[in-house]
């Protein structure tokens, strides 16, 4: 089964002191993977500058706007179109027995290749009173450990936009029990890490079939490695399996290395960003 | 200029016990390799010396050859001491140092290059993956890149030591931005200038190709596709505690000194902007650290960096030299396992010596490093420049137990050693108007291209100042002497 949507990314920034000069970088192109294509794509900027299509340090495309004039604002546009496999989570060799697979999770061989992965980051650390909070049972199978805490989490968070942003300390979101996507992923990850599954973050779209959270923003979900399966996807936020709906930009370690527009800009004074997101549903296909 | 009444200026000179002296022997007889120089030193007073130090002095100041104390809000530029009695190697010592230096560049290259691929010496459990994975230099987006000719640490600064036992040490790698290099050319010229003569008598390999190396190490690695390449060096600013470097290194090879707003990339093509217009940059010298260099992937916050340097390096279009994220190998938890990097790599025993180090994230290290603060000399594993070192018998009780509960606290962030007795050799005190033993390193220089080894055949005799003192950075008060390098 295929699904094809079309997607909106606008944003719009207005600096209140002008800028001479400014690089901005977008990370907002969907991935190309073995379950989505993007069959179009198109940006547009209001400068008059070239969008030009680059790829970040960890792999994945980006769009680069440079600003040679004299600006206040800029507003940026892009439109893709992209055909979604359906996925099924449950697609893969039968699962290792539950104790083997903890066995190889503790092996030299994989901790060393899923490194990057298992790296504390500022945003993925499990503050040291809460280090077990969550822990597995290995006597159930990794992939019904991670459900339980994709689970967790969704029930240990409440979702609140505009009460935490990319400072907020991990100790406060477990504490006031409140946050946005970007809050249950950056949890999630800790948890796993901490018990030695690789997790990592991932940035992308939500089609909202119905009234999921994280439509009209860039959403946030995990991907964790299962020995044996691979990545598989989990959306802490509203409980479920990533699925058709998750339409993937790029992974890494936590939200820094996904944000979805970095800039540098030479001014003063105060900016002000906008932005929104539509994923519409163009057609289904047998 | 000499009056025969004055004293001559060796003739105060105390040998302490147990201090190795490069110059004298134990027995107070001069050793052969100086005895003509001393001749020629010996038949000068004390106050020609002071004439002609001042005057080198004064030379240094007017060509702006200073340096800057980071945390030192007195002064914005300093002279680096510098000393007109030089260090001499003979040709058979030198042969080791040289090649020990390069055997270790060599290794440690290897060890980036696996560690940004395969990671084999991890998995083969030489090196812990926890080592890596809590360095901060250990780029996730370094990972699986090809840098041209597969070279990450193209100048590597090699801090050497004799100790009291005649051997030499590797005290640490530096090759992330290591620097110095400038005032090895410098304190040549600066003696050539005051005592001529003296060349005249000793056949010493030149110091000045410097610059030409590392020209041709440059364009040697060059993106595929140039002909003959822009190279720039990038440095943070005026500001910078090596901006004379910086400067005179771009001077001294031709090419432009850029900061990073000189530079803009554009559909991953790096350009430099000039009065004619926008010029295709193809390699960069940089002097800025790894994570100031593209706001777009490292530090958000640098503004002295290039953003969208990185997306132009990963592609292949332009050549960052050093490498980023080199850093991983120079962090001092790592020197205590390049012996087994070089053996791993190369299967070669290490020429050049290390020295024993302590890993205080090992728990029974770190217990014997708790017990022994006095013998240990504690170090940061990712501090550069010798801030943060402390020196277990020159605290005083309350320093110990302050130290003790700061490697506590951060066990991982500490290495030590013991206590190494470098090497003293004669220098001139101003403030006592005599020739006096102070304690010396050496900074070896390398540089690796395609198909190209070199070490510089001199390098940075560093002399802590301070009687006493073991820590040689010119940040914490340290000297230069002038190095030569005999020919066989």
């Amino acid at each position: 089964m295929f699904y094809e949507y079309e997607i909106d990314y606008d944003t719009q920034n207005s600096y209140e002191q002008g800028l001479k000069e400014a690089f901005w970088q977008f990370l907002v192109i969907p991935e190309e993977n073995d379950t989505q294509e993007v069959t179009y794509w198109h940006f547009e900027n209001d400068l008059g500058e070239r969008n030009s299509v680059s790829v970040n340090g960890l792999g994945f495309k980006t769009v680069q706007v440079r600003s040679k004039m004299e600006i206040d604002h800029i507003v940026f546009n892009a439109h893709f179109k992209l055909i979604k496999k359906e996925i099924n989570p449950f697609d893969f060799e039968l699962p290792l027995d539950s104790k083997e697979e903890f066995v190889e999770l503790r092996s030299l061989d994989f901790r060393t290749d899923h490194e990057p992965f298992l790296r504390n980051t500022r945003l993925t650390h499990l503050p040291e009173k809460y280090a077990s909070i969550f822990s597995f049972d290995e006597n159930v199978s990794l992939f019904e450990n991670l459900q339980a805490l994709n689970q967790w989490v969704f029930n240990k968070i409440f979702f609140k936009p505009g009460v935490t942003d990319v400072r907020t300390h991990m100790e406060e979101i477990i504490e006031k029990r409140h946050g946005v996507c970007q809050d249950f992923t950056h949890l999630f990850c800790a948890i796993a890490k901490k018990n030695g599954v690789p997790a990592r973050y991932v940035s992308g779209y939500l089609h909202q079939g119905s009234g999921f959270f994280g439509d009209s923003q860039m959403h946030a979900w995990v991907e964790a490695f299962v020995p044996n399966a691979g990545w598989i996807g989990f959306d802490p936020t509203n409980n479920l399996l990533a699925n058709h709906n998750h339409i993937k930009v790029c992974h890494g370690k936590d939200y820094t290395d996904c944000a979805p527009l970095k800039g540098v800009v030479y001014t003063f004074g105060k900016n002000e960003t906008k932005y929104s997101v539509s994923v519409k549903a163009a057609q289904q296909q047998q | 200029m000499e009056s025969a009444t004055d004293k001559t200026i060796f003739s105060s000179y105390v040998r302490k016990e147990g201090l190795f002296d490069e110059v004298f022997k134990n027995n107070g007889d001069v050793k052969s390799v100086y005895q003509k120089l001393l001749d020629l030193y010996g038949s000068r007073s004390i106050e020609d010396y002071v004439n002609l130090n001042t005057k080198a002095k004064s030379s240094f100041f007017n060509q702006g050859i200073t340096f800057q104390v980071y945390g030192d809000k007195q002064s914005q530029e300093k002279i680096f001491p510098f000393d007109l009695f030089p260090r001499i190697i003979d040709p058979k010592e030198w042969e080791i140092i040289e090649k020990g230096a390069i055997q270790r560049s060599l290794a440690l290259n290897h060890f980036l290059w696996d560690v940004y691929h395969d990671k084999k010496i991890v998995k083969d459990g030489i090196v812990p993956i926890e080592l890596l994975s809590s360095s901060p230099n250990y780029l996730h987006q370094m990972m699986d890149v090809d840098p041209p000719s597969k070279i990450y640490n193209h100048i590597s600064g090699t801090d050497i030591i004799k100790h009291s036992d005649g051997n030499y040490y590797v005290l640490e790698d530096n090759i992330r931005c290591p620097s110095g290099v400038s005032y090895v050319i410098c304190n040549r010229t600066a003696l050539k200038r005051a005592l001529f003569g003296v060349f005249n008598h000793y056949k010493t390999h030149t110091v000045t190709n410097y610059a030409e190396n590392l020209l041709n190490l440059l364009e040697s690695v060059k993106p595929p596709g140039v002909d003959s390449p822009v190279c720039v060096v990038i440095t943070p600013g005026m500001f910078n505690s090596a901006y004379y470097e910086h400067s005179y290194l771009a001077k001294a090879m031709g090419v432009e000194l850029v900061e990073g707003r000189d530079l803009f990339v554009e559909n991953d093509f790096v350009y430099m902007k000039t009065t004619q217009g926008p010029v295709r940059v193809d390699v960069v010298y940089r002097r800025v650290d790894d994570l100031f260099i593209d706001p777009m992937e490292f530090n958000p916050d640098s503004a002295l960096g290039v953003p969208g340097l990185f997306a132009a390096y990963r592609k292949g279009n332009v050549t960052i030299a050093n490498a980023p994220g080199t850093g991983v190998a120079d962090d001092k938890a790592i020197y205590t396992y390049v012996p087994e990097i070089i053996k791993y790599y190369l299967d070669e025993e290490p020429i050049l010596k290390n020295v024993h180090t302590y890993h205080c994230s090992r728990p029974d290290e770190l217990q014997y490093v708790l017990d022994h603060v006095k013998e240990l000399v504690i170090k940061p594993v990712d501090e550069a420049g010798g801030y943060g070192i402390s020196i277990g018998n020159r605290l005083t009780k309350d320093e110990i137990e302050k130290v003790k509960a700061e490697v506590k606290a951060n066990p991982r962030k500490y290495v030590a050693q013991p206590i190494m007795s470098l090497s003293v050799h004669p220098t001139y005190i101003d403030e006592k108007e005599s020739f006096e033993q102070r304690h010396v390193d050496l900074r070896t220089f390398t540089v690796l291209g395609h198909d190209q080894q070199f070490v510089l055949k001199g390098g940075l005799t560093r002399v802590a100042l301070k009687e006493g003192n073991l820590i040689v950075n010119s940040s914490q008060g340290g000297g230069s002497k002038d190095t030569w390098v005999l020919k066989q």
